[in-house]
């Protein structure tokens, strides 16, 4: 019972910092990206491959690129690096032209080229069977299954926090309010000499370090990574946790991720599955499309919304606030 | 029919006496020739006003001027510089600053971080330092004293914290005022400021425009309300057809026939 | 040069079923201004429907128009259960895109349950290669292309000509302008939906003729082509996927010929790149403003 909760924990922080990354680029800076978690794969498969060394010869064949061995910390920054750059590629073909419609499009097809030449090139990653057999974190240490995973969840949040510390910082800086009117209103922020696409460009670069180092992470803890989890349900689960908890609320991205991690858990458990099962991960991802849609629909906002006004509050005075007017996200 | 003014480029101390100059400059679209070849100069320290009827292309102009659009030929110079085919952004840095005829503001956001936006060159707009390094909140600090002083000269202190989307159509003018002030611009654009604005607080932003020279703004409006332009500006250009008619004080403008025929002819 | 006909083949066979999909999405996204994610789903749905309905015994051609016009009714079922409560909320664009998203893992996943994860073969085969001049083609690609090309011509011959096809280009061009002429635009649009389906359920049976495999992800996977191919024609300009979709389709296969089929997306991809970057608002539009 209690590992069950250290791996809801260690789970739910990466997601976290996923749904936080997303957050950035998405409730944020109005930038969607609808191929998020592949960039997570990328940092998990440059993760194992820069720390891995050769492949363990008891797990079977296995090939990939690099084969360094160089100590996990680095190992994960170099997951988010590779990220990054994945970012940079995005934005230059896409983010310049605006209209969310044509980067909806570009960012789903980098998803299904990046996949392609993944599941296709099995120099690179493994090609369809991914990659397996990522050593623990904790190296030769003795440790039970119970302890790694405390492990995991420790290193998890302390990353967790510090990527909770930056989103925060941004928000309540003046590259937060020149994001917040990005969002809003380009030709307004570009009248006032704001720079959109240097706006757009960071953030993208700091959400996408972000799903990498979180992707490092996960392979890191779980072992394994293989292209089926590049598919776009996997962004779009991200996704609907940062609309439940909130868009544009950071607070309600990490509660909104533990909890749809949790209701995934008990989906799989709860759901039968009349001798076929590959029925519940449908029965799943058709339950997320449905919330999704209908909490998009009754209560835009999330959980948590936006919120900002008390930003600029002053130490004296009570200047009465009226409403804030009901947003559509 | 065209009368220019224009007076030498520079003056005796070398320095440009226009801070804006509009040579030439030509836009058509669908069949509409918008700008037919549009030349005038604004002298700088004061308010000019762009009067003329409805498709005289004055709109048309504020955006070829700020960036939004990209003329079909002619030039424009601001302080000697030719600034013709730079984009908004450009533009604004160079301190061309606008409103716009439908006045944009970020709808849910307090009325106090809408005149912030405005602020150029600011240390916590860069990402790196507004994460890692804590330098920039003196200036923050500054510019949000700046920001309510604006404010209360605009007279919207007491919705300092209120969504921009609660003001009402006349309230918005000012805070774009404001907003456009922070900014320090050099020379600003004013489209149609007082528009579906009721005339107590025209007169009062009419006011306001005035005080501008004194603070080193040179200002360029356009604007339909006369009485608006009467009290504002100081010397008028009137557009007709994509050029320019004539110029002056607004009441020889006014018994100009063929200002008159401009307008009436339609 | 056998082989660059060989490809050229292909590629007219690549292209038809392309073009027949963005039409449809493209005739959608002109009508409603915002993208169908789901159309790609909607593919595979036809396709799925036309496999069941052939695999009762129905003639082929039968099943497949069965696929089209039952995805036809799926695509006015989504339009009146889902969007278009959105549109009447005035929902941002971003959001409309995310419930689109929505309903694609929605309808992937119903044919996931409905169908299973298997791989099917349609009950048909596509015929020896004949020799045709220098193209190499089967009779199942000849027909083909030429039931593509048909109902391409037909869907021209009713938006230029019949009352509801100006009806749909008056609404295409300025939504307020048609309201305010007196035209139905929710019928226009319910109308839009219908075509739209049916053309993608008549692609995705078209797609799985041409690459012999069924299975739950085919049309999404499709979708990407189709966007290429849209992108290139100009968003929500029919007549420009068209050639969008010849563009590409002859791209793809004919490069074949020089990199590893595997690549072929990339291929595509690159062109995309290069058309998003150089001329973004797609080859066959005209000018537009600076932002």
């Amino acid at each position: 019972m209690f590992f069950f909760f250290l791996d809801l924990l260690a789970l739910g922080c990466i997601n976290a910092i996923l749904v936080l990354g997303l957050n950035l680029e998405y409730g944020y800076a109005g930038i969607l990206n609808f191929t998020y978690y592949t960039f997570a794969a990328i940092g998990a498969y440059v993760t194992a491959v820069t720390t891995m060394g050769k492949p363990p010869p008891y797990l079977g064949n296995e090939s990939y690129i690099l084969q360094w061995t160089l100590p996990w910390p680095v190992g994960l920054l170099l997951g988010g690096v590779a990220a990054m750059i994945l970012g940079l590629i995005m934005v230059f073909v896409a983010v310049r032209r605006l209209r969310s419609d044509y980067l909806a499009i570009v960012s789903i097809s980098v998803g299904l080229i990046v996949w392609e030449i993944v599941t296709n090139d099995v120099h690179l990653f493994n090609g369809s069977n991914g990659v397996f057999g990522v050593p623990p974190i904790t190296g030769s240490l003795p440790i039970s299954e119970a302890g790694y995973t405390a492990v995991i969840f420790a290193v998890s949040f302390a990353c967790l926090a510090f990527f909770w510390w930056v989103a925060r910082r941004i928000f309540r800086s003046p590259f937060g309010r020149v994001l917040r009117a990005v969002r809003e209103d380009e030709i307004l922020a570009a009248s006032y000499g704001k720079s959109v696409f240097g706006a757009q460009l960071w953030i993208v670069l700091i959400g996408s370090f972000m799903a990498g180092v979180a992707g490092g992470l996960l392979i890191d803890y779980v072992s394994a990574f293989n292209p089926a989890g590049f598919l776009p349900v996997e962004t779009f689960v991200l996704l609907a946790a940062l609309i439940i908890g909130g868009s544009g609320n950071f607070n309600g991205s990490i509660i909104g991720a533990f909890l749809i991690i949790e209701l995934l858990l008990e989906v799989s458990r709860f759901v039968p599955d009349f001798g076929r099962p590959d029925l519940v991960g449908a029965v799943r991802a058709i339950l997320i499309g449905v919330v999704l849609i209908v909490v998009l629909r009754y209560r835009p906002g999330g959980l948590m919304p936006e919120s900002g006004i008390r930003l600029y509050r002053k130490k004296k005075g009570e200047a009465k606030q009226p409403e804030p007017a009901k947003e559509a996200p | 029919m065209t009368t220019t003014q224009s007076a030498p480029e520079t003056a005796a101390d070398g320095h440009n006496e226009h801070a804006l100059q509009i040579q030439d400059v030509r836009f058509a679209y669908g069949g509409v020739q918008a700008l037919a070849g549009c030349t005038f100069d604004v002298a700088r320290g004061q308010v000019t006003g762009l009067i003329g009827p409805n498709g005289a292309g004055k709109s048309t102009l504020i955006e070829i001027i700020s960036g939004g659009m990209r003329q079909q030929s002619g030039r424009v110079l601001f302080e000697g510089e030719d600034v013709t085919t730079m984009g908004r952004t450009r533009v604004a840095r160079k301190g061309i600053i606008r409103t716009f005829q439908l006045s944009r503001q970020l709808e849910r956001r307090p009325v106090l971080e809408n005149v912030l936006l405005g602020a150029p060159d600011q240390p916590g707009e860069r990402p790196l330092r507004a994460i890692f390094s804590g330098g920039w909140q003196q200036h923050e600090e500054e510019l949000r004293r700046r920001a309510r002083e604006l404010l209360e000269w605009v007279g919207l202190t007491h919705l300092e914290d209120s969504p921009a989307n609660a003001l009402s159509g006349g309230q918005r003018r000012l805070l774009d005022i404001a907003r456009a002030l922070i900014a320090e611009p050099k020379l600003l654009l004013l489209d149609e400021p007082t528009a579906g604005v009721y005339p107590a607080l025209t007169r009062l932003i009419a006011d306001r425009v005035r005080e501008l020279p004194s603070m080193g703004v040179t200002v360029l409006l356009v604007a339909h309300n006369m009485s608006f332009v009467a009290r504002a500006c100081e010397d008028v250009v009137v557009m007709a057809a994509g050029q320019v008619l004539t110029r002056g004080s607004l009441e020889s403008v006014r018994a100009n026939r063929e200002v008159v025929t401009a307008y009436l002819g339609g | 040069m056998h082989l660059l006909f060989e490809s050229i083949g292909f590629g007219l066979v690549t292209a038809s079923v392309i073009a027949l999909a963005a039409v449809g999405l493209s005739l959608q996204v002109s009508v409603t201004n915002y993208i169908n994610f789901a159309y790609g789903d909607f593919m595979t749905f036809g396709a799925y429907v036309a496999y069941s309905v052939g695999a009762a015994g129905v003639n082929f051609f039968l099943a497949a128009a069965v696929g089209g016009a039952v995805t036809g009714l799926l695509g006015l079922a989504a339009n009146l259960a889902v969007f278009r409560s959105f549109i009447e909320r005035k929902a941002r664009l971003i959001t409309l895109l995310v419930v689109t998203l929505g309903v694609s893992l929605i309808l992937q996943n119903a044919i996931v349950v409905i169908w299973g994860t298997g791989a099917y073969r349609y009950p048909i085969r596509m015929g020896n290669a004949l020799h045709l001049g220098p193209f190499i083609l089967t009779p199942g690609a000849i027909i083909l292309i030429l039931l593509a090309a048909l109902l391409m011509f037909g869907l021209h011959l009713f938006l230029q000509y019949t009352r509801f096809g100006k009806a749909f280009r008056a609404v295409s061009n300025n939504n307020d302008l048609a309201l305010a002429s007196g035209i139905d635009v929710n019928r226009v649009v319910n109308w839009t939906w219908v075509v739209s389906g049916f053309f993608a359920g008549i692609a995705g049976v078209g797609l799985v003729l041409e690459t012999n495999t069924l299975r739950p992800v085919v049309g999404f996977n499709e979708l990407f082509l189709v966007f290429a191919a849209i992108i290139m024609g100009g968003i929500g300009r029919p007549y420009g996927a068209m050639l969008g979709a010849l563009a590409i389709g002859l791209a793809t296969e004919v490069s074949g010929m020089f990199v590893d089929s595997a690549y072929k997306s990339a291929i595509a991809f690159g062109i995309l790149v290069a058309v998003l970057v150089l001329r973004p608002q797609g080859i066959f539009a005209s000018r537009g403003r600076t932002d």
